[in-house]
C-alpha cells in the first residue's frame, strides 16, 4: 500500500465541543453547532475570516432531514466559504478529521474547520441504522447498531466469567472517566461493589449485551480547526500535530455472525499498515493515550487486542489491572468514550479532539497526570469500518 | 444499456418508514408562538451589518454575531419579490395545484421569507405585488399559522 | 433533602388517583408492582379505563414490577432524575417486561411537588414527523439469481473463481480478490447454527414501522457445503430460541452447534421471507 507523503504538515489549532446530553430541545441544530464552533474559534484565537473551508458532517438518515449543511450556515460559519460535506456512519468525525488533514496538507487550503454534529433526540437511531441494510436481505434481519458478537467471542474464548467481568470492568473504568469530564452525557458514579449486581440485573439487549454494556444516544456537536505548518505556529504556541491518519473499508456487510477470527478485523489491519509505515514497533510503549470510539462495553474489551496488536489475553489483563484507567500503562478514554457520550456524526471527531486536549495538556478535570507526546484516536462505523489518526506534540518524526 | 441476460433481474417493491422530531429552539419558538399567539411577525436585527431577517435566526451567517435578543417587530405586509406557480400535486405541498409560491419581503425585513399567496390568479401573479398575512384560525406550530398572503387591495 | 421538596413516595402514590387520567390508560389491563425499598411497597392495578392503589407487603400476582429507592422514584416523579439514567445505572430495576411498564407515563398527569417551581419556562416547538417513503429496489441479475431460487426451495451461493469462497446472498465481485464471481452452487438447505443474537429488543421494521416480537433470535447458519465464515444469515423459530447450541471455531478447534434446516413459506415470492425461519433438525 503506497505510503501517503504529506505535501506540508498539518496541526490541530482550535477545539470546541459541546456539553453533551440527551436533549436540546433549547436549540436547533445550526444553534447547537454554532456553539461549538465559536468555542473553537476562540480557543484558536480566530475568526471566521481566517477559515478557508468548512468541512461538516453527520448522518442525516438518523435526524431524516436531509442537506444539514446547507440550512446549517446559519450556524456553521460556512457561508460563502468553500464547504464539504460527509457521511460515512460511526466514521463521519474521524473522515471528517482525515479530510480536513488532507485538505491542508494537500495545499489547497491553509485553515479548515471540520465539523460534526448529531441531534440523535430528533430521530430514530436503531430505525436509521436499520435503513442502511442492503434493502433485500439484512434489513429484516439487522438489529440497529446493537450486537453481541464481541461478547460471543470473548467468551467463548476466556470463558464466560472471566469474560463478562472484564466486560463490567471496563464499564466502570470508562464512567469513573466520565465522571472526571464535564462534558459527558452520561456519567452514573458507578462503584466497584456494583459489579456482580450489573451483570445479572441490568436490561440485556441482545444476548450478554446489557443496557448498562451500551453506548447512549447523544446530542451535541464537536468542532476541530486544522491548519498547515507555517500558520498553526502563528496562531499557537501549542499546535498538536497531525502525523498520519489511516482509512480502511471492509466488505462484511452480509457476513456479520463469526464467532471467531477468520481475517484479521479492520481495526488490526488499519493499526498493522498505520504502525509499520511510521516505523512504530511497540504501539503500547509508544503511545502515551488512546481514544477510543468504543460503542459498548464488550467492543472496547475486545478491539484493544486488535489496535494495539497485541496476543492471547493481554488486553484483558490490560483492563483486569486497571492498566487503561488514567494512571494506567495506557490510558483509553480519559474521556469516559462513546459508552459516556455518543452524539454519532461528532463521536469519532470528539475522539481526535480529546486525544489533541491530551497532548496540549489542558483537557480539564480528566487531563492524565503524565506528560503526553503521542496520543492514538480511532473511528468506527458501519460494518467494521476504521479509521486511526496518530497525533503528536513535537514536529520531529 | 445492458447487455447482459436480464431474465433474473426484477424489481422489489420497498418502503422507508421513520419517525422524526424537530425542536425548533428558542429563537424558532419565540417566532412561531408570537405568530400564533399575538398574530405579529417578529426578526431580529444584526447590529454589525444592520440588516434585519426573518425568518429570525440565533446568529448572522455573514458576520457571525450572535443576534438572538436583538427582536423587531415586522409589518403583516410586504412586497413579492419572486415567485412561482406551482403545477403538480403532491402529498407533501400544502395546496393543490395550481397555486403560487412567492419570495415576500416583508417592510422592515431585509431578507425574503417563502409563502403561498392566494386571492389572485396565478397567471396574473407579478413581481412588485403588494400583499398582507392572513393568519391561520387553527394553529399548527408552523410557518403556516401564518395561512397565505394575499394582494393588498 | 431540599433537593427533592420533601416529597416522599408516599405522597406520590397518594396523589395517583387525582392524577389518573382514563384515556391514557384505556384498554389496558395489568397490574403493576412498586417496590421502594426504603419506604414501601404499592400494588396499582388498571383495568377498563379505571385504576386502584393499594398500599401492601404481599406484590405477588404483579405482571411487572418495579424496584428503586425513594431518591430515585421522587427524583423521577419530580423530572430530576432520568428514568432511563437510573435504569441503566442499576439504580432502578424492572423486573418483568419494561414495555409493559412504560406504560404507566400515559395514566397519570405530572406531578407537580408542592413548592415546585410551577412557572411556566419558555414554549419550545416540538414537531413530530414521519418520514415514509415508497421505495423501488432493483435486484441486479445476481441477487434476482438468488431470490429466484428460494422460490423453488433452493439456497444458491456465487464462488469466487480465486479463493473459492462461497457468498450468499450472493456478490457479484469478491470483494478481497477484486474479481467477477462466476460459478454458482446449490448450499444447504441444511447447516449448523454457528452465532445467534438473542435480541431481547427490537427495532422497527423499516418496511412497516412495527416493531417485532421480541424475543427473536437472528442466526448465522453455516450451510452445508460451506465453511470458515460463509455463514447464512436469518431468523430462528420463536420458540425454540433457548435450545439451539452456537457453535465456534478458535485456534482450529471446531465446537459443533444445533442442526437446523428451514422451514419454507408457502408462498413464496423470491424474497428473505419465502424462508419462515430455521428450526431444529431433529
Amino acid at each position: 500500500m503506497a505510503y501517503r507523503k504529506k505535501n506540508r504538515n498539518v496541526g490541530i489549532v482550535g477545539i470546541g465541543e459541546t456539553k453533551f446530553s440527551s436533549h436540546r430541545e433549547d436549540v436547533n441544530q445550526p444553534e447547537m453547532i454554532h456553539e461549538a464552533v465559536r468555542q473553537a474559534l476562540d480557543d484558536a484565537g480566530l475568526t471566521m475570516n481566517d477559515v478557508d473551508c468548512v468541512v461538516h458532517g453527520n448522518m442525516e438518515l438518523f435526524e431524516m432531514v436531509h442537506q444539514p449543511d446547507m440550512w446549517h450556515t446559519l450556524g456553521s460559519g460556512a457561508f460563502g466559504r468553500d464547504s464539504f460535506r460527509l457521511t460515512t456512519g460511526g466514521t463521519t468525525g474521524g473522515t471528517l478529521a482525515g479530510a480536513a488533514d488532507n485538505l491542508v496538507a494537500s495545499g489547497m487550503y491553509d485553515v479548515v474547520m471540520a465539523i460534526g454534529f448529531e441531534k440523535l433526540q430528533e430521530g430514530h437511531t436503531t430505525g436509521g441504522i436499520t435503513n442502511m441494510a442492503d434493502p433485500l436481505w439484512a434489513r429484516k434481519l439487522q438489529s440497529g447498531a446493537l450486537t453481541a458478537q464481541a461478547a460471543v467471542k470473548l467468551i467463548t474464548e476466556f470463558g464466560e466469567e472471566r469474560a463478562r467481568r472484564a466486560a463490567m470492568t471496563y464499564r466502570i473504568i470508562m464512567d469513573k472517566h466520565a465522571c472526571k469530564n464535564p462534558n459527558s452525557h452520561r456519567a452514573f458514579g458507578l462503584e466497584w461493589d456494583q459489579m456482580d449486581d450489573l451483570m445479572t440485573t441490568s436490561p440485556p439487549l441482545i444476548g450478554e449485551l446489557r443496557l448498562i454494556h451500551m453506548c447512549s444516544q447523544s446530542d451535541g456537536a464537536c468542532v476541530v480547526i486544522f491548519a498547515s505548518e507555517e500558520k498553526a505556529k502563528q496562531i499557537t504556541d501549542k499546535p498538536v500535530w497531525v502525523r498520519d491518519h489511516i482509512t480502511v473499508h471492509r466488505e462484511e456487510t452480509l457476513n456479520l455472525c463469526n464467532n471467531y477470527y477468520p481475517t484479521e478485523t479492520t481495526h488490526k489491519f488499519a493499526a498493522e499498515q498505520l504502525y509499520a509505515r511510521n516505523n512504530i514497533t511497540n504501539p503500547l510503549e509508544y503511545f502515551d493515550v488512546f481514544e477510543m470510539y468504543d460503542p459498548s462495553a464488550w467492543w472496547g474489551l475486545d478491539w484493544i487486542r486488535d489496535f494495539f496488536l497485541l496476543e492471547g489475553d493481554e488486553h484483558i489483563k490490560l483492563v483486569e489491572n486497571h492498566e487503561i484507567m488514567m494512571d494506567g500503562k495506557m490510558p483509553i478514554n480519559p474521556s469516559g468514550g462513546v459508552i459516556a457520550a455518543n452524539p454519532i456524526g461528532a463521536t469519532a471527531l470528539v475522539r481526535v479532539a480529546e486525544a489533541a486536549k491530551q497532548v496540549r495538556g489542558n483537557a480539564g478535570p480528566h487531563q492524565i497526570p503524565r506528560p503526553v507526546n503521542h496520543a492514538l484516536a480511532s473511528s468506527f462505523g458501519g460494518t467494521m469500518w476504521t479509521v486511526l489518526m496518530m497525533l503528536e506534540k513535537e514536529l520531529n518524526w | 444499456m445492458a447487455t447482459f441476460d436480464t431474465s433474473d433481474c426484477y424489481v422489489v417493491e420497498g418502503k422507508l418508514a421513520l419517525p422524526y422530531t424537530y425542536f425548533a429552539g428558542r429563537v424558532g419558538s419565540t417566532f412561531i408562538t408570537t405568530l400564533r399567539d399575538q398574530r405579529k411577525i417578529m426578526g431580529v436585527k444584526c447590529n454589525a451589518c444592520g440588516k434585519v431577517f426573518v425568518p429570525p435566526r440565533q446568529t448572522c451567517e455573514r458576520c457571525m454575531e450572535d443576534i438572538r435578543n436583538n427582536w423587531v417587530a415586522l409589518s403583516d405586509t410586504g412586497e413579492v419579490v419572486n415567485f412561482t406557480v406551482v403545477r403538480y400535486d403532491d402529498k407533501h405541498l400544502p395546496r393543490k395545484a395550481p397555486f403560487v409560491l412567492a419570495m415576500i419581503k416583508l417592510d422592515g425585513a431585509d431578507t425574503p421569507m417563502a409563502h403561498i399567496v392566494e386571492g389572485i390568479d396565478p397567471e396574473n401573479m407579478t413581481e412588485g405585488l403588494k400583499v398582507k398575512a392572513v393568519f391561520a384560525d387553527q394553529t399548527t406550530n408552523t410557518i403556516l399559522d401564518i395561512d397565505h398572503f394575499e394582494p393588498v387591495k | 433533602m431540599s433537593q427533592d421538596y420533601g416529597v416522599t413516595p408516599n405522597d406520590i402514590f397518594n396523589s395517583m388517583k387525582d392524577r389518573f387520567r382514563a384515556e391514557g390508560a384505556a384498554g389496558i389491563s395489568s397490574v403493576f408492582g412498586y417496590d421502594i425499598t426504603d419506604a414501601g411497597r404499592w400494588k396499582l392495578t388498571v383495568k377498563d379505563g379505571a385504576m386502584s392503589i393499594d398500599k401492601t407487603d404481599d406484590l405477588s400476582g404483579c405482571d411487572v414490577k418495579l424496584i428503586t429507592d425513594s431518591a430515585t422514584y421522587v427524583g423521577i416523579n419530580i423530572g430530576k432524575i432520568d428514568g432511563m439514567q437510573a435504569l441503566s445505572a442499576g439504580k432502578l430495576k424492572v423486573e418483568g417486561d419494561i414495555n409493559t411498564f412504560a406504560l404507566t407515563s400515559r395514566f397519570f398527569v405530572k406531578f407537580v411537588a408542592p413548592g415546585q417551581d410551577a412557572a411556566p419556562e419558555q414554549e419550545l416547538l416540538v414537531l413530530k414527523k414521519v418520514i415514509s417513503v415508497k421505495q423501488r429496489f432493483a435486484t441486479g441479475p445476481v441477487m434476482g439469481k438468488f431470490l429466484k431460487g428460494l422460490k423453488v426451495q433452493k439456497i444458491l451461493a456465487i464462488k469466487c473463481p480465486e479463493c473459492g469462497r462461497l457468498q450468499s446472498p450472493p456478490r457479484e465481485a469478491c470483494a478481497i480478490c477484486r474479481v467477477k464471481n462466476t460459478d454458482w452452487v446449490e448450499i444447504g438447505p441444511n447447516g449448523e447454527m454457528r452465532m445467534m443474537e438473542y435480541c431481547y429488543y427490537a427495532s422497527p421494521d423499516p418496511l412497516t414501522g412495527e416493531t417485532r416480537e421480541t424475543p427473536y433470535g437472528a442466526i448465522g447458519i453455516l450451510l452445508d457445503g460451506c465453511r470458515d465464515e460463509e455463514v447464512f444469515w436469518h431468523l430462528l423459530r420463536p420458540d425454540q430460541l433457548d435450545q439451539v447450541k452456537m457453535g465456534s471455531v478458535l485456534n482450529g478447534k471446531v465446537t459443533h452447534g444445533s442442526r437446523l434446516r428451514p422451514v419454507w413459506a408457502d408462498n413464496r415470492t423470491g424474497g428473505i421471507s419465502d424462508i419462515k425461519y430455521f428450526e431444529i433438525d431433529a
